[in-house]
């Protein structure tokens, strides 16, 4: 067990194609770290440089403090788990298992007793004379875990291992990795493009775009204070209801405008946010996760109206399309495409630019139908607010008040 | 129950027995035209074989003798017993033993950088090697004839080519068993998965070490037909080794069953009893190797 470290690492194929650009990333010993990212970000590069499959342009990569630039794969005493599993077709589960333990020359005893019991811990021990052909998807999976674990490696890797799943497969199995993680207490880099599997798995999470890490942090944390525009939209399902708003000052107070709604700034948000200031007279990305939009009965602050064009029910809660007067954001450029919110409704409000949808999670009892006019309430505590040009989000001081928040 | 669930609709009836009438009647025309093929296939085998045990007189009746009715081994006794039987088995086997392992072993290689690195030129070595075996193999026949004159009397080469040397032809068939091997095996290659070497080399295998131990054994299957193929093309090879190969001891199996034609006319009887024993080695040898074809098949159904 050691830990991992990335350091200034570059990746560029070729001469202009830059695949991953200065990521530093240090998981440390026995730590699950989560590398999450839409396709083509560059994730699983990283993961492969760690794992000694590519070459490292530029930076280095330590496991245990110890460079690793130059070694081969088999000297870097990692494992690796690989998103079609990689099961040798024509070795049996034992062999498969056995495989990594003979090339280490184990003694054949020692090989036998720990496959044997891995076996045991992962339910396969009536198949070890199987071939993979003759498994189901979620066998053959087990034994690419199982391949991993019975080396006892520094570090594993996981190039989304469970993508190939179906649904409920993979959430049974994803617990079940994070609970062998925390049994092995192994260092383990996770590669995934599920942004729910990095939130529920990981102990910290490296959001990564286009080759560059945007924020590592715990679940929590990054769901609470994402640190811009991307990060918002890519973390969290349904993701969180962006769009632009005004913000004006009048007298003491911050305003912001959503539409044609006021929307006043209580000091603390304010205090909170020293930069909010510098924007008044101008514009801002506001963002506000759906399980913060309410329905504005017995609410005395600030409303939106509404419409509701759609109501899913998912059981639990329901979630609730509704269409209210306000700027979309302008610059898609810098949220994540695929968790772009539903676009405007056909022949809803009128004007297309000036309507947003937002999904707002209710609670199952209230009655609500389509078509259906609604006053939401935003409560201005719980609103994320980000820099339109940059995307970064409005950065938090900490202020030591204890605000109420609406409930 | 389909009193309670009246959901379920009962089926038409007489609209799916006219469609599954139709499609048996299309079926059963299918199946016609296939076993029509396998005639057109399997009978000239079954009337080389048949002609083999017929004495002279049936073989030549003008009214088909569809079984042998006087069965006889004195076709086959008369042809062993020709001069230069044993020494065109000797060159046959020699030639094509050599031209199987040659072509296996450089096809391999070829196949494996063709299929594993992106080079520059990939793409066009692998459209000349598609195009070479578009060139008609008569066509080259003059002119190989040319080259391999002079170059008996190129110092160095003279070792190795030449007319009526057994190298001389071996280098020829090379030249289209290669090709074909090499596009054939590119195919088995690609079919195995890069993560199966890289997961052996995380696991603790050098390159070449994965390259022994994981994908060797997924291609044997592809090897073995492809040697298969290789053996079938260089056994069978006749104009080459009918040009080439001029002296009586270094003909190949091939030219020595055209000497039953002569100019007295055609021995059938002998010649389609060595046509027989000709055909019996590829027989052998597919029937060695074909249990290893069987596995590879469902090998290759894995895929990760």
């Amino acid at each position: 067990m050691a830990e991992l470290e990335f350091i200034h690492v570059n990746k560029v194929y070729g001469n202009e194609t830059v695949a991953v650009r200065d990521l530093n990333l240090k998981i440390d010993e026995g730590e699950f770290v989560v590398l999450v990212g839409p396709s083509g970000c560059g994730k699983t590069t990283a993961l492969r440089m760690a794992a000694g499959l590519e070459e490292i342009s530029d930076g280095e990569i330590r496991i245990g403090g110890r460079v690793v630039n130059d070694l081969a794969p088999r000297d870097r005493d990692i494992a690796m788990v690989f998103q079609n599993y990689a099961l040798y077709p024509h070795k049996s589960v034992y062999e498969n298992l056995a495989f990594g333990l003979r090339m280490r020359k184990v003694p054949k005893a020692e090989q036998r007793r720990r496959v044997e019991e891995i076996a045991r811990v992962l339910g396969l021990s009536d198949m070890l004379q199987r071939r993979p052909a003759q498994l189901s998807g979620g066998q053959r999976q087990r034994v690419a875990m199982g391949r991993a674990i019975v080396r006892e490696p520094k570090a594993f890797l996981m190039d989304e291992p469970l993508s190939n799943l179906d649904a409920k497969l993979r959430v049974q199995m994803r617990a079940e990795i994070a609970r062998i993680q925390q049994a092995l207490k192994v260092t383990t880099l996770y590669v995934t493009h599920d942004q729910v599997e990095a939130m529920t798995m990981g102990h910290r999470v490296a959001v990564m775009r286009d080759g560059i890490l945007q924020q590592v942090d715990t679940p929590q944390r990054l769901y609470d204070a994402p640190t811009n525009l991307f990060v918002a939209s890519f973390v969290g399902s349904p993701p969180m209801n962006l769009m632009e708003a005004g913000v004006e000052r009048e007298g003491n107070l911050l305003v912001c405008k959503i539409g044609d709604a006021r929307l006043e700034l209580p000091a603390d948000v304010v205090a909170e946010r020293p930069a909010l200031a510098e924007f008044a007279g101008g514009r801002v990305a506001i963002g506000i996760r759906p399980e913060d939009v309410r329905e504005a009965s017995g609410w005395d602050g600030a409303r939106l109206r509404g419409r509701i064009l759609l109501v899913e029910a998912l059981g639990a809660e329901q979630l609730v399309h509704i269409e209210i007067a306000a700027s979309p954001l302008g610059r898609g450029d810098l949220v994540d495409t695929t968790a772009q919110p539903p676009g405007p409704s056909l022949g809803g409000v009128g004007d297309v630019e000036r309507a947003v949808t937002l999904l707002g999670r209710f609670d199952r009892h209230l009655l609500l139908l389509p078509g259906e006019a609604v006053d939401v309430a935003i409560d201005p505590r719980l609103l994320h607010f980000f820099d339109l040009e940059t995307g970064a989000s409005i950065p938090t001081v900490d202020v030591p008040v204890a605000a109420e928040v609406a409930g | 129950m389909s009193a309670i669930t009246p959901i379920a609709p009962t089926p038409v009836t007489p609209v799916t027995t006219r469609r599954s009438r139709r499609r048996r009647v299309r079926k059963a025309g299918w199946n016609l035209l296939g076993l029509f093929v396998l005639v057109v296939m399997a009978f000239p085998v079954y009337w080389m074989v048949a002609t083999a045990f017929k004495p002279g007189r049936d073989a030549l009746s003008y009214t088909p003798q569809w079984i042998p009715l006087h069965p006889t081994l004195d076709n086959f006794s008369e042809a062993i017993n020709r001069p230069h039987f044993w020494d065109s088995v000797k060159n046959s086997l020699i030639i094509v033993s050599v031209v199987v392992v040659l072509s296996l072993v450089l096809a391999f290689l070829a196949a494996l950088a063709l299929a594993k690195f992106r080079f520059y030129g990939r793409k066009g070595v692998i459209v000349v090697i598609l195009g070479v075996q578009m060139v008609p193999l008569a066509a080259l026949i003059i002119p190989l004839y040319i080259m391999m004159s002079k170059a008996e009397t190129t110092r160095g080469l003279h070792y190795v080519l030449g007319v009526d040397k057994l190298s001389g032809v071996i280098v020829m068939y090379l030249t289209f068993v290669l090709p074909f091997a090499v596009w054939t095996l590119r195919g088995f290659i690609d079919g195995v998965p890069r993560e199966l070497e890289e997961a052996a080399m995380v696991d603790g295998t050098t390159r070449f070490g994965a390259f022994v131990r994981i994908l060797l054994p997924l291609v044997g299957p592809g090897l073995v037909a492809t040697s298969i193929f290789a053996f079938i093309l260089a056994w069978n090879e006749f104009i080459i080794a009918y040009v080439f190969l001029q002296s009586p001891d270094n003909q190949t199996l091939m030219v020595w069953l055209a000497s039953f034609t002569s100019l007295r006319g055609t021995e059938w009887g002998p010649l389609m009893a060595g046509a027989t024993l000709c055909a019996i080695p590829v027989v052998i040898f597919f029937l060695l190797v074909q249990k290893r074809i069987a596995f590879g098949l469902t090998a290759g159904a894995v895929k990760g």
